[in-house]
């Protein structure tokens, strides 16, 4: 079996120290890093293309994301060593004040770190300064802000507002997600986009972004 | 009764407590104590419509989702008053049903829950639930057979009313499916299994999606089946949440899914009396 068959077999069947395992081996017998990485990369991906097909559920999903980031912890101080970023991009990611509800989001977070993007997730009912003062903090390129009501739904349009108010709009691209949430909701409060579930939510971001 | 007639249940509690001023965050369960005449009102609403059975309104009433809310310590008043309430404006031959929904924690991977946490958390809701003297438990929106089970087994521990439980599939491109991965098979086997009373499905989907999973559901059981969906996707529209179904096309699927099986039915998130009247109108035609 070739390096990136072993990989896709470890990541699909959400093997974490099989993945590591992997992972140190790439390091340890000087394969290329971005070769390898990209292995896993395709691997997650086919996790996600598994899930949209309702072949994958949530705990597969996760399990996958898991690993994925299991290998991850021992390519990055490699990457960061050669000085290569290779974070896609940053991204500060929570669900509104008020709202609970964090499972959805916190699948998306997963995927989106999975896939190689430096996440910071807020949790659950999360006020808008919070979203804010981290974005600035970290100086993100996107906040994903989810909501699964549509009373706690508002807190999105507060967001871009604030963002506006303070003249920080352009700074960040903002994503919203949650089962209420609409294209049309989406272009009525000037949000850059939603998603129909995590594996989308990657595609967009990596949109956005230029990737 | 439910030999002899198809039994009609309720619609949406929340939707409508949100509607009446509920503020975003704030459990629906708080109402049950604090404004007790408008959480009644719905109740009333109800029966009056034509519901034969009203859930308590419980469904966010256990430990680990009131802590989630920081409202832990108030579990045994809200509980104890969503009995209270309900039973006042019961009328003759009409029942409560002690509303149980899930924890809001989830196992590994998903989340950190353990089923023994998941036991320990229904059976003092349940325990609370019996004491205050409900006529049956309904256990419903559950999305984690695991956690379904738990509670069934939980309320069988300290009750012995019937139970109804009730889990909520999404379709997938391959059928239905809990966002776990637990088909209708294995849920409706492993709950007949237990012992419940009957079996079903509710919320996340709408009537017109509901209509073949309650043939699936027939397939593998000869209990009686329930149907709760959801009245569509809600929108924001100028600032109120309006959902897509209206009274008659829900009541239309509902009938077809009582041809389909269905023994049990009723409305979930954004249905109101209306929905129940007119389904209380189709099944009597």
């Amino acid at each position: 079996m070739s390096f990136p068959e072993k990989c896709k077999d470890a990541i699909l069947a959400g093997d974490i120290d099989l993945s590591k395992n992997l992972a140190q081996k790439a390091v340890t017998d000087n394969l290329d890093i971005n070769a390898a990485i990209d292995a896993f990369s395709l691997a997650i991906r086919e996790a996600g293309d598994l899930f949209e097909e309702g072949e994958f559920f949530l705990p597969e999903l996760m399990r996958s994301a898991e690993a994925m980031k299991a290998a991850m912890t021992i390519f990055d101080p490699i990457i960061s060593e050669g000085k290569e970023d290779r974070s896609l991009g940053r991204i500060v990611i929570g669900t509104i004040e008020g709202d609970i509800h964090d499972i959805g989001k916190t699948l998306v977070a997963s995927m989106l770190s999975a896939e190689g993007f430096d996440v910071h997730d807020l949790g659950a009912d999360v006020p808008i300064s919070t979203f804010i003062d981290k974005a600035l903090e970290v100086n993100a390129d996107i906040i994903c802000i989810s909501a699964l009501l549509t009373t706690t739904m508002v807190g999105q349009k507060r967001l871009i507002d604030t963002l506006e108010e303070k003249n920080i709009r352009d700074k960040f691209k903002v994503l919203i997600g949650g089962a209420p949430v609409s294209k049309k909701w989406t272009e009525e409060i000037g949000a850059d986009g939603t998603a129909e579930n995590a594996i989308s939510a990657v595609k967009l971001a990596r949109n956005l972004l230029g990737l | 009764m439910i030999e002899e007639r198809v039994v009609l249940l309720d619609g949406a509690m929340g939707s409508l407590l949100m509607d009446q001023g509920l503020p975003p965050g704030t459990p629906p369960e708080m109402w049950n104590v604090s404004n007790s005449e408008k959480v009644q009102n719905v109740h009333k609403g109800y029966f009056d419509a034509g519901s034969d059975v009203v859930l308590t309104n419980t469904f966010g009433g256990s430990g680990l989702k009131l802590m989630a809310h920081k409202h832990g310590s108030s579990i045994e008043d809200y509980n104890r008053k969503a009995v209270e309430i309900a039973r006042q404006v019961c009328p003759e031959k009409c029942y409560i049903a002690g509303d149980i929904g899930p924890s809001g924690v989830f196992l590994p991977p998903v989340g950190d829950g353990t089923i023994e946490g998941f036991e320990e958390n229904f059976l003092e809701q349940a325990e609370i639930l019996t004491k205050a003297g409900v006529d049956l438990f309904f256990i419903e929106t559950m999305v984690d057979l695991k956690e379904a089970e738990a509670a069934v087994k939980a309320v069988k521990e300290v009750s012995k009313v019937p139970i109804f439980a009730s889990i909520s599939y999404q379709k997938t491109k391959r059928g239905y499916f809990t966002i776990m991965g637990n088909s209708v098979e294995e849920c409706t086997i492993s709950l007949q299994d237990l012992g419940v009373d009957a079996i079903g499905a509710n919320c996340t989907i709408s009537s017109e999606e509901m209509v073949d999973l309650i043939s699936e559901i027939k397939q593998h059981t000869s209990l009686p089946i329930i149907a709760k969906p959801n009245a569509g996707k809600p929108e924001l529209i100028k600032g109120k949440t309006v959902y897509q179904a209206t009274p008659e096309g829900f009541a239309k699927d509902i009938k077809q899914m009582v041809k389909n099986g269905a023994r049990i039915v009723g409305g979930c998130c954004g249905t109101r009396p209306e929905f129940i009247e007119k389904i209380n109108q189709q099944i009597k035609e």
